[in-house]
């Protein structure tokens, strides 16, 4: 059992998402950066899917109420257990009745928390994910709030205290570059209109949240406005009547009528998420072929984490 | 036949969008797989979905009946009468879950949407816009003319598949008593 202590503006429980019940209108959900979650649970010995906490908006703190093995990663953040100092993508072991304290999240956005056995709620539609907007999955469909007390599921045997991912294996979040390809309505913008998308810098806008990044900058012009809706994914790039861009993300609906100009890669969403508002991005086009490359690096990144962590417990 | 790889499948107006795991077969592999089908659609029925119809019935009290009627130039009763002799298909679900866009609403009820959408409309609303009809499964912000409510429970996340309907089922409402 951990125990929230002092909850941060938001916080709630996320797994890998949904991926069978879209056409019931289910968002994919799930973490938004799909990969921090991941390393994170590889660096305790959990299956990558199980459920963590991703948390934001600034600090809070949580105790084990048991023996725990716990890794932070997605976001940096000043964080300590009983004084010491925890560093990201880093396995950590903690006694019952220590006190995880993050103080301020420093750079990105969403900092992911792992700890070994998962934290264990009713799976719902296959996934342990909190979806907010329908008040269902993870934590009795809400947000955590101080002195919530949360379940873990069983653990088996974890890595050694003080392991370390290195940064090779990770996605280059400080580069802010997203690899796109032409998404299924590329042809109804003209030359200009890419020119545009993949010349100039975009900002994260406020107005970006677990459903979507709206991009400012250029706006891009499209003479398409509305189409008949259909399905879009966590990365598609729609383009609004306003001309400027909107990135898809974990909860997006699952369907909508604005031209999507081009798909992020999935590999490079977790680029995205971390970006908080203010900071930009670059997007560089390349082929679906080269975006499932990527992707497929990505997860053999991540058996390569998996596997350095079990030796290390060795 | 089941086509290997594939984790969900997307109707829509226009467009069928497949989702597959990108691990294990290339988009090239799969979009053979998938135009192979196609022209074999023979060997995919059978294996297929078949359409329900379903009766909701609706209790004529909405918010915003009276405003609709007067749009309309219709009495209250006669949008009634019209909003139940029709039987609807669901093109497609989305925009939240469970949330089914239904067709074909007779002409003469057609209106735009509501200028400022309400920030909480209650689940179980059954609303009207353009040439479109719906229930609202959740409460959710929406800018539909809210003319009735359902106690039917269109979206409930413990029983699978979750949404009531299915793109090309077909619905009809009628007056509950």
């Amino acid at each position: 059992v951990i125990t929230i202590t002092r909850a941060p503006p938001y916080l709630t429980v996320q797994d890998c998402g949904r991926s069978h019940s879209r056409a019931s209108g289910v968002p994919q959900g799930g973490a938004i950066d799909s990969f921090a979650i991941r390393a994170a649970n590889a660096l305790v010995g959990n299956q990558v899917d199980v459920a963590g906490l991703e948390w934001a908006l600034g600090g809070g703190a949580i105790r084990f109420e048991q023996d725990s093995v716990f890794a932070l990663g997605g976001a940096n953040a000043r964080a300590t257990v009983s004084g010491r100092a925890v560093a990201p993508f880093t396995t950590v072991h903690a006694r019952s009745g220590e006190e995880l304290v993050i103080e301020q999240i420093s750079s990105g956005r969403f900092l992911y928390l792992a700890v070994n056995g998962g934290i264990d709620v009713p799976s719902i539609l296959g996934s342990r994910s909190t979806y907010l907007p329908g008040h269902f999955g993870g934590y009795q469909g809400r947000m955590l709030k101080t002195g919530d007390s949360l379940a873990l599921g069983s653990a088996s045997g974890a890595p050694a205290d003080g392991f370390h991912c290195g940064a090779d294996l990770l996605p280059r979040y400080g580069a802010g570059i997203v690899h796109i390809t032409r998404g299924t309505h590329s042809d109804l913008f003209d030359e200009s209109a890419w020119r545009t998308l993949t010349e100039d810098e975009y900002r994260i806008s406020v107005a970006s949240d677990r459903t979507g990044y709206k991009l400012e900058g250029a706006s891009l012009a499209n003479a398409a406005g509305t189409l008949p809706s259909e399905a879009g994914c966590p990365g598609s790039i729609q383009v609004p009547g306003d001309g400027f861009p909107i990135a898809l993300m974990a909860d997006a609906p699952t369907v909508g009528g604005y031209p999507k100009i081009a798909v992020a890669a999935e590999a490079d969403l977790p680029i995205i998420a971390q970006r908080s508002p203010g900071e930009t991005i670059r997007f560089e086009l390349i082929t679906i072929e080269q975006s499932q490359r990527a992707f497929k690096r990505r997860a053999s990144d991540l058996h390569t984490i998996t596997q350095l962590a079990i030796r290390s417990s060795r | 036949m089941r086509i290997p790889n594939v984790e969900d499948i997307v109707p829509a107006y226009l467009a069928l969008t497949v989702f597959y795991d990108a691990l294990h077969v290339s988009y090239e592999e799969m979009s053979r797989r998938l135009l192979d089908a196609c022209e074999r659609p023979t060997q995919l029925r059978g294996a297929g979905i078949k359409p329900r119809d379903h009766r909701i019935p609706v209790h004529y009290d909405g918010a915003d009946l009276d405003a609709v009627a007067a749009a309309t130039r219709l009495s209250p009763g006669e949008v009634i009468a019209r909003h139940t002799a029709r039987s609807y298909t669901v093109d497609l679900l989305g925009f939240v879950p469970g949330f089914a866009y239904l067709s074909e609403l007779d002409p003469s009820l057609h209106l735009p949407r509501r200028p400022e959408p309400r920030p909480r409309v209650p689940a179980g609303s059954v609303a009207i816009a353009a040439a479109q009809t719906a229930v609202y499964p959740l409460d959710t912000p929406g800018g539909w003319h809210i003319i009735g409510r359902t106690e039917t429970v269109m979206f409930d996340p413990s029983r699978d598949p979750p949404a009531l309907l299915r793109a090309g089922d077909t619905v009809r409402f009628e007056r509950a008593l």
